[in-house]
């Protein structure tokens, strides 16, 4: 043999392990770009596939982490609403809110007298006669008291207890349930889209798995020839391994896609909700993040499911 | 690089496929492997490629006893053999060049290389003018062809054949057992599995006849270069 290698004047040794092992990878990513090419057509539905599973979760995740954000602002300045005693006068309440003022984490507090509470209650109801009828007010002298912007749940349930305490404070009305209802409904949206990914991870990797394992049967002889001449399990099972990087990353790619599009449609109606709550609109936009993060994931989905689909099929495959 | 089985064994269920089996071949020598169907001529083929395990006995290939060899350096050690099958085994999806330039391509040499050992392989086999044909557009002869110019490729220390000529009218026959020998002229061992008794006693390189798992002769060779 040695003869015949210095007669022909040919390399004798192949490349050192290394530089094999890094030209194989590069072979390998060429020939899985290039299988990729040969079937667009089923390619892109399985791509198409990723992306709506990639693009669901992230739009619940999106909008969920938006709809927190904007409820944070919202729940820095929740109102008390202080109702006085029926017995207390103007001059009483004026230092009650005196008191109030000098509490730690109050912003502001503002004296409701009774009878410009009543004249507001009879414009906004339209009640007139009903009212005319009364012989006295019923209403109380209020005060609304605006908590600084840092005082957060807990401290807003200790300061309506205080202030529920001062002599002449009939009832101390903090309303933040409905805050707390929403906050309740975003946790369940996000906790919604994180399990929707999962189950959507996990459909990506049986789907993209299923179809590399028709990929691996297709190339049946190919393989059982590479491994009657010296390729192993490894050599065999790279062009699977990119085939799924490549489709992942697309598939990733496809999602930002969706998900920039779905977020797009929906920024005209949940900017309009936020416009309610006199909140600035803040529904994002796809940022350069999310198309990482999305061909990432999707890159990864791709990677787990080759291997998954190679260690379950191509070991199976042996020559007869 | 020599080949030697001591009383080797492979046992498939009840059947004994192979029984009690001892020979040597020196390196350099080229032997053929003859007997009915199912006289363990695959068998003996498939021990020595490890794709099967001996039952009992040991197998030294190159000195190094293949029971040694775990599962991981399997593919590593059939690099060093050239194997032709009987059915081709080419890969239709690829031209002939990338059919004869894979057994390169996984032992990772520089594409130059590639490409000047495959063109010089299929000169040889006399088909270098079809380098980038189907392997579905030849006869075949030529397709035999092609799987001896991928088998030599990498030139290999041990040549394996397994039935090369089984579809091969005599003439054709006669070429590629040309072949094998002209390759085992430059010191490469070639092991020949064949049931052509007509070929074979043309030809004058040792001769390992089986019978129902056996050795019953085992000739001398008359070229062997032990």
């Amino acid at each position: 043999m040695s003869n015949q290698q210095s007669a022909t004047g040919i390399g004798v040794r192949p490349r050192p392990p290394i530089s094999a092992w890094f030209h194989h990878h590069r072979q390998a990513a060429q020939a899985s770009y290039e299988k990729l090419l040969q079937a667009p057509a089923s390619n892109f539905l399985t791509v198409l596939v990723i992306g709506v599973a990639l693009a669901l979760p992230h739009l619940g995740i999106s909008i969920a982490t938006a709809v927190q954000g904007q409820i944070e602002q919202l729940d820095s300045p929740p109102q008390l609403s202080l109702l006085l005693d029926g017995t207390v006068t103007y001059e009483e309440a004026a230092r009650i809110r005196e008191q109030v003022m000098r509490k730690p984490g109050i912003a502001e507090v503002k004296l409701v007298d009774r009878d410009r509470a009543l004249a507001e209650f009879t414009a906004a109801t339209g009640l007139q006669d009903l009212v005319e009828r009364l012989n006295s007010n019923p209403l109380p002298h209020s005060l609304w008291v605006y908590p600084k912007a840092n005082v957060r749940t807990a401290g807003l349930e200790q300061l309506q207890s205080d202030l529920g305490a001062l002599t002449g404070v009939s009832q101390v009305i903090l309303d933040s349930r409905w805050l707390k209802r929403l906050n309740a409904f975003t946790d369940l949206l996000r906790t919604t889209a994180s399990v929707l990914f999962l189950v959507m991870a996990l459909g990506v990797v049986l789907t993209l798995g299923n179809t590399l394992r028709l990929g691996i049967e297709a190339r049946r002889d190919e393989i059982v020839v590479i491994k009657l001449i010296g390729g192993g399990n490894a050599f065999a099972r790279r062009p699977f391994l990119y085939t799924g990087l490549f489709t992942g990353a697309l598939g990733g790619v496809m999602a930002s896609l969706l998900s920039g599009l779905a977020l797009m449609a929906l920024n005209a109606p949940v900017n309009r909700l936020f416009e309610l709550y006199d909140q600035v609109p803040a529904l994002p936009s796809l940022v350069l993040s999310d198309l990482f993060v999305l061909i990432l994931m999707g890159a990864g989905l791709g990677l787990i499911s080759a291997w998954y689909s190679a260690q379950l099929h191509l070991t199976r495959i042996q020559p007869k | 690089m020599d080949v030697v089985f001591n009383r080797v064994g492979k046992r498939f269920g009840q059947r004994d496929a192979l029984a009690d089996l001892s020979f040597e071949l020196q390196s350099g020598e080229m032997a053929f492997l003859t007997g009915h169907s199912g006289s363990g001529k695959s068998t003996l083929l498939r021990l020595l490629l490890l794709l099967e395990r001996a039952s009992s006995g040991d197998i030294a290939v190159g000195g190094r006893p293949l029971s040694k060899i775990k599962p991981s350096g399997i593919s590593k050690y059939r690099r060093d053999f050239g194997v032709v099958f009987q059915d081709h085994q080419l890969l239709s999806d690829r031209s002939i060049y990338h059919n004869v330039a894979l057994p390169l391509e996984i032992a990772g040499f520089t594409q130059r290389d590639v490409d000047r050992r495959v063109r010089a392989a299929l000169d040889k086999v006399g088909l270098l003018d079809r380098e980038r044909a189907s392997p579905d557009t030849l006869s075949g002869g030529e397709q035999q062809r092609v799987g001896i110019a991928r088998a030599v490729v990498t030139r290999p220390k041990i040549l394996i054949a397994d039935e090369p000529t089984g579809n091969l009218d005599p003439q054709l026959s006669a070429e590629i057992m040309g072949l094998f020998s002209a390759f085992n002229s430059v010191g490469v061992t070639v092991i020949v599995a064949s049931h052509d008794l007509a070929l074979i006693s043309r030809m004058s390189h040792r001769i390992l006849i089986l019978d129902k798992g056996s050795l019953i002769t085992a000739g001398d060779s008359q070229r062997g270069r032990g």
